[in-house]
């Protein structure tokens, strides 16, 4: 009748048991928001040219964000006062941007702009980003990237 | 020992996937260097994907057997897979910023959905601490893991079914498999690095697997000594030793 090993609680201190059902609290609280959040807002993360203007006027100076190809040729200015133009192939906005994009920012290319439109028209961004699709290509023979990681930006 | 030479060969699978990944693929055109967080990047939520799939079988596998080595395996699938989804959500981040601009954004639902597995498997591994009782936290764990795999194929779809800052698949689509948007020795650096991180991810699920086994013993242990304290606190039984402390 000797014991081998010292007995071990069977089971948690109250104390501890209560700080578990906070945390699945907590968690269930969290997965919640975020459930309800997306479900919200997701379906639109932004907004297309053609979205955006067929709200109509009460849509000046309201913060959105606005999402589409940067129109060739239409990039003018120096980061970070550039302006160009943003298309969904059949409406376009002119985005006037305060701040620079990183380098991956070019025509043609995806971006989403957040900031409010102008009773000018003009999209006024406080925010460009830069969408990259899913195609990769890689450098011609011997080539470097034309782009490379740059952390100011 | 047979573990652990599987955690060597795993080790050295990466250090030659990572090498590959770094320094003999070129960098893609557009993004530069960044790009070549695309492979540890996608790996990790290949095999986040996968560890899940396991826990939601095991759980599965459990209800049906009430064998408790499925729910070790579950319990196994659950840890390594939030390991993994971490690591993706933070290479995401760490690819995000330089080539986005941003770090991360709420809206979007593909990084929404993937914060969304991250807290409910977090949340299946506080659940199991909140009763001592083999076989129903192994019961409960079970349906909670097969409810929360749901999100699994919200995540992997989030992209093709909502408007986001995120990408679409570049060979996940069943439309891309044979014929991925990107070069042959893009896709062969990331399948070599997937394969890396499989046998890393079937070291850590063998190794947490084992170590459930070892807990599941201790526990078994100590409601054995509760038992023998129990009879010692009955009349006559006086005599016996004190327990150890």
């Amino acid at each position: 009748m000797t014991l081998a090993r010292p007995v071990l609680p069977p089971l948690p201190p109250r104390g501890r048991r209560w700080g578990l059902l906070i945390g699945v609290a907590i968690v269930v609280a969290v997965i919640a928001y975020l459930a309800f959040s997306s479900v919200g807002n997701a379906l639109v993360y932004y907004l297309t040219p053609t979205e955006l203007l067929a709200r109509g006027p009460a849509e000046v100076g309201k913060t959105e964000r606005l999402g589409g190809l940067v129109k060739v040729g239409t990039i003018s200015g120096e980061a970070p006062e550039l302006t160009f133009v943003l298309t969904d192939g059949t409406t376009e906005i002119s985005v006037h941007a305060a701040t620079a994009p990183t380098r991956s920012f070019r025509e043609g290319i995806g971006a989403v702009v957040e900031g409010e439109l102008g009773a000018d028209g003009v999209f006024e961004a406080s925010q460009v980003i830069v969408k990259h699709d899913e195609n990769y290509v890689a450098p011609s023979q011997g080539g470097l990237p034309t782009r490379a990681f740059d952390p100011g930006s | 020992m047979k573990t652990r030479i599987l955690g060597f060969v795993a080790l050295a699978a990466v250090i030659g996937a990572a090498v590959n990944g770094l320094f003999v693929v070129p960098a893609d055109l557009n993004q530069g260097d960044a790009q070549r967080i695309m492979y540890v990047h996608v790996a990790s939520a290949w095999i986040a994907y996968a560890s899940f799939g396991v826990t939601a079988l095991a759980g599965l596998g459990y209800l049906i057997r009430r064998d408790l080595r499925l729910d070790a395996l579950a319990l196994a699938g659950a840890e390594v897979g939030v390991m993994f989804t971490a690591f993706a959500i933070w290479g995401g981040m760490m690819w995000g910023r330089p080539v986005w601009g941003v770090y991360w954004q709420w809206e979007d639902p593909r990084l929404t959905t993937t914060a969304l597995l991250l807290a409910l498997y977090i949340g299946y591994l506080l659940l199991r601490r909140l009763t001592d009782d083999p076989a129903r936290r192994a019961a409960r764990a079970a349906v909670v893991g097969l409810i929360a795999a749901v999100d699994i194929p919200i995540v992997h779809f989030s992209v093709l079914w909502w408007r986001g800052l995120h990408q679409g698949p570049t060979i996940g689509d069943p439309s891309k498999i044979l014929n991925p948007s990107a070069p042959l020795q893009f896709v062969l650096a990331l399948l070599a690095m997937l394969a890396a991180f499989t046998l890393v991810w079937a070291y850590l699920l063998i190794r947490r697997y084992q170590l459930a086994r070892l807990e599941w013993q201790l526990e078994e242990d100590a409601r054995r000594g509760l038992v023998q304290t129990a009879r010692l606190a009955l009349p006559g039984a006086a005599a016996a030793e004190e327990p150890a402390r």
